[in-house]
């Protein structure tokens, strides 16, 4: 625990809850892995959505392609959601104050505000396309957007623990 | 075909940047030292038990291992219990002042890795 942390990060820490998920044997480590399981999901959803939006995998329709694997994606994010809440509580008032885990949190709202860039001016573009047309220059820009801002969103998780 | 494989050979570059350090990149492996003294205070508590030791020139807090690998090894939460004598070689975080990462520790003449 730290005392230059914000007073509710402070209070997360200390919180009955946050205690129960450092002293279980298996709580941390579970929510570690589930954590990095979701990753792979969603890792695996995006690439073929990011593919698709890029002109890849063109011998497919990309209404109906996007559109599971959207469902894939957004399963994993809720998954992620919940594991990285648990991992934050752990260790909250010291990861508030981690510049790589800032740094995530930023990305990640860029990610998010990413999916209503693509589900509101992208998707519409797209989903109605037959297979092998060229997609559009605003399908490809949130696909590079997607695939850049997620993979920086990894790879600052797997560093929070080194800095 | 070559659009799929710029998109993974990007995704594999980007990501390959955060496995070049390595999990005790902030301690000072240069500058190994050894903290003998009665433990102060324990927290048996994931992700990596820690204990507060008084050593002869100040209080270290030494930060140990996970506590499901500790417990495999032996070094149990009665091993590391506030009032037991411990022996901790590790190395100086170069981050938290008066912080140091255990590479092994000695209880009662019997000692765990905790690498």
């Amino acid at each position: 625990m730290t005392d230059a942390s914000p007073a509710i990060f402070i209070a997360l820490e200390q919180s009955g809850f946050a205690a129960a998920i450092r002293q279980s044997p298996w709580l941390y480590p579970a929510a570690n892995v589930g954590h990095i399981v979701f990753l792979t999901l969603f890792a695996g959803a995006i690439a073929v959505m990011d593919v698709r939006l890029l002109g890849g995998l063109s011998a497919t329709a990309p209404g109906p392609l996007l559109a599971r694997t959207r469902n894939v994606a957004l399963a994993a994010l809720a998954g992620m959601a919940v594991t990285g809440s648990l991992l934050f509580s752990a260790e909250a008032s010291h990861l508030a104050l981690n510049p790589v885990f800032q740094l995530k949190a930023i990305l990640v709202a860029a990610g998010l505000i990413n999916v209503a860039v693509y589900q509101f001016w992208a998707k519409p573009a797209v989903e109605h396309l037959a297979p092998g047309a060229s997609m559009p220059a605003r399908a490809k820009v949130a696909g590079v957007l997607s695939l850049g801002i997620w993979a920086a969103v990894a790879a600052c998780g797997r560093s929070i623990a080194y800095f | 075909m070559t659009r799929v494989v710029t998109f993974f050979s990007t995704f594999a570059l980007l990501t390959s940047v955060a496995f070049a350090h390595h999990g005790w990149g902030s301690y000072d492996a240069n500058k190994p030292l050894t903290v003998t003294g009665p433990i102060v205070t324990s927290k048996f508590e994931n992700p990596h038990a820690t204990i507060t030791v008084r050593g002869s020139d100040k209080v270290w807090t030494v930060t140990l291992a996970p506590i499901s690998r500790m417990s495999n090894r032996g070094a149990t939460e009665k091993v590391v219990a506030v009032g037991q004598n411990v022996s901790a070689y590790g190395y100086p975080s170069t981050v938290e002042k008066d912080e140091m990462r255990a590479e092994r520790i000695t209880v009662d003449g019997k000692t765990y890795e905790m690498r």
